[in-house]
């Protein structure tokens, strides 16, 4: 950040504050208006991921749930996993989460080094 | 009793109650099928609590409204900033 040299740190402070001050009077004046709904993307997005939650809910609760509570030629059994998947499969989505986050953060703070300066 | 010990005497008070149940720790000899449906309670909730978080956010996506007009205005307002600043010196 380039500052003008004639000025302290001080002064530069206090004439940005007053900017930022001149701006958020402005702000506060600005009119209620009347909202849109979302766009259509936003608004897919948003549904198939609440039809997703509910599903994953629904079948896991029952996985765990409901089927140790049926006889052991019922039908229903034929839909699911055998029981140690319930445990397996969360675990692996768990990992494969962690490792997402990991990449993530370590991508974004290579990206983000700067070299060190030299006086 | 601070709320920190307090959570941690509720959550304690609940893992015992998951490990007798599910590891027949007082021997209850419950039906084999309460201590099947017991035993993963620890991550059915941590999964139904991912799910009920996925649908919150999912929900709060589709429902967020749009301000077009605050938004034009906020860039507008922006840009003033940046040439005033611009003008007192910092390089933007």
């Amino acid at each position: 950040m380039a500052m003008v040299p004639q000025q302290g740190a001080a002064e530069t402070f206090r004439s940005f504050c007053s900017a930022g001050y001149f701006y958020r009077k402005k702000n506060s004046s600005r009119k209620r208006q009347p909202a849109k709904m979302a766009t259509g993307v936003d608004q897919a997005v948003g549904m198939s991921l609440v039809v997703f939650s509910l599903l994953l809910f629904t079948y896991y609760s029952v996985w765990v749930i409901i089927l140790p509570f049926m006889d052991s030629d019922h039908i229903l059994h034929t839909y699911f996993l055998p029981r140690e998947y319930s445990v397996i499969l969360p675990g692996i989505a768990a990992v494969i989460l962690l490792l997402c986050i990991g990449a993530f953060t370590a991508v974004i703070m290579w990206k983000n080094r700067k070299p060190k300066k030299v006086d | 009793m601070t709320k920190l010990l307090e959570w941690l005497l509720g959550v304690s008070l609940v893992l015992a109650a998951w490990a007798v149940v599910s590891f027949d720790l007082l021997e209850l000899r419950l039906p084999q099928s309460y201590r099947e449906a017991a035993w993963p309670m620890p991550l059915y909730l941590l999964v139904s609590f991912g799910c009920y978080s996925l649908g919150t956010v999912g929900y709060r996506v589709a429902t967020f409204n749009d301000c077009d007009e605050a938004s034009a205005e906020l860039l507008g307002q922006i840009e003033e900033a940046k040439q005033d600043l611009r003008k007192k010196g910092l390089k933007i």
